[in-house]
């Protein structure tokens, strides 16, 4: 049975209340959603299902993962980081995801989270990127919170981030958006089932999402970071 | 570990520039006063950084970088994802990481001054983002905004009441506003400035010096 402490303290960490800088992001989804003419007919579902289960599952659960079993080994966190760079090819994601990561490490410096000053600090020197899923995982592991509890936070928060999102967009209304989330919830629940070894690779890329990323940067209309 | 006590202690002992928030509704002149208060500064011998909370484009950003002012590079643009509120009060954190990122690359920097995205009346800033902050409503939006008694209005260190060029076009009693909003504030300051012909602007940087800067 897992401590009564320790589920309240997955839900501290899970809400959206928690500041992260999470909500300027949009993940391509109003760059899509704005792209109809170019790119074909918008569709939330058929976006959503693709993000958790082409870029979540097999990118951002892996370098959580892979972050949580480094134990707050700096300098390894560090190296992994550099990898999920390199596999992010979107520069508006992988950029997104540096900020957001670094939103993250500004909250548990001030909260005095272990090791998230020390992190922090090798960000502003250059030496670490700060992505959100390696800042995820080794946060949650210095807060004591299981590998599996880490990752279904991070899932259950690139779903949410992605529905409220859509209705910040006008996309869908907010109790649809809940719909929606119910929807998603078991499909993460399966994909986060299947093992991730040592070095696992990260593998993201959903081709028209991330077109579309790249064709908004230019329309100069936007609310959201990418 | 009491978190909540080391948090106090991590926000009393943060040293760097002074953060000052610029907030109010859209198109009450938060951008125009900014603009005026930069050469005041530099007068002054202040060193200045900006950053902007654009709603949609980095409009604001621009046009103070080309404003040729200030050092491009010394502005910074934060996304606010359609919600400039929750940018400068649930999760500043975006915000505090670009005031952060401008002293590490300029630390002779003594002054911050973040605006917000235009936004209502009830906008107010975070303390874990700034020390001090203002927030500006403009002569045009009528006398009555005052009384209508939004947090923003209330809880600012200063308010601005921007545009009185524009009174006697529509119809504002500046006495009866300057009452009012004084009435709604329980006599915290307040400040009549005037962006288009420069005035009140001196008084603005005045009372930032004396009581952000302390100089
Ligand atoms: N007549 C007059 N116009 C002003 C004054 N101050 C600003 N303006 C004009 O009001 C308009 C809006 O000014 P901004 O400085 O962009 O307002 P803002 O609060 O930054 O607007 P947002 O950032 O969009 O919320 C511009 O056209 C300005 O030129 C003033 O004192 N008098
Ligand atoms: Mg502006």
């Amino acid at each position: 049975m897992i401590s009564r402490d320790k589920i309240l303290r997955t839900f501290q960490h899970a809400d959206s209340q928690f500041p992260s800088g999470a909500f300027a992001f949009s993940q391509g989804l109003e760059a899509f959603s704005q792209q109809q003419d170019r790119l074909g007919k918008f569709d939330l579902w058929n976006f959503l299902y693709a993000q958790i289960v082409h870029r979540w599952a097999s990118s951002e659960r892996i370098a959580i993962i892979r972050a949580h079993r480094l134990n707050s080994d700096l300098d390894a966190l560090a190296d992994l980081d550099a990898e999920v760079e390199a596999s992010t090819i979107s520069e508006p994601l992988r950029v997104g995801s540096r900020r957001n990561g670094m939103g993250l490490l500004t909250t548990h410096e001030r909260i005095g989270t272990p090791y998230a000053k020390a992190y922090r600090g090798m960000v502003r020197d250059g030496k670490a990127l700060g992505h959100v899923a390696v800042v995820q995982g080794f946060l949650w592991n210095a807060l004591e919170i299981e590998e599996d509890g880490a990752v279904l936070m991070s899932g259950y928060q690139s779903a949410a981030s992605l529905t409220t999102a859509a209705v910040r967009l006008g996309l869908v209304g907010a109790i649809d958006a809940q719909a929606y989330l119910t929807k998603i919830l078991p499909v993460i629940a399966q994909v986060s089932c299947s093992p991730v070894s040592e070095n696992e690779p990260l593998r993201a890329f959903i081709p028209l999402s991330e077109i579309a990323i790249s064709l908004h940067g230019a329309t100069g209309q936007r609310l959201f970071s990418n | 570990m009491n978190v909540s006590v080391q948090h106090s202690l991590a926000l009393k002992s943060r040293i760097g520039a002074a953060r000052v928030g610029i907030g109010g509704p859209v198109g009450s002149g938060k951008t125009a006063l900014i603009e005026r208060l930069i050469p005041c500064f530099s007068r002054r011998g202040v060193s200045l950084a900006v950053v902007t909370n654009d709603l949609v484009t980095a409009e604001d950003a621009n046009r103070i970088r080309r404003s040729g002012l200030i050092d491009p590079n010394r502005v910074a643009a934060v996304e606010a994802g359609a919600c400039p509120h929750t940018v400068i009060r649930e999760d500043p954190t975006l915000n505090i990481a670009a005031a952060d990122d401008l002293e590490a690359r300029f630390p002779d920097v003594e002054l911050i001054l973040i605006e917000s995205g235009g936004d209502n009346l009830a906008s107010t800033f975070s303390l874990d983002l700034v020390d001090w902050w203002m927030f500006v409503i403009d002569v045009a939006g009528g006398d009555d905004i005052p009384r209508k008694n939004g947090p923003g209005l209330i809880k600012c260190d200063l308010l601005i009441i921007n545009k009185t060029d524009l009174a006697p076009h529509v119809g504002v009693d500046l006495g009866r506003m300057e009452r009012e909003a004084g009435e709604a504030r329980n006599g915290k300051p307040l400040s009549f400035t005037n962006c288009r012909h420069q005035k009140g602007i001196e008084e603005v940087a005045d009372r930032l010096m004396s009581e952000v800067l302390f100089r």
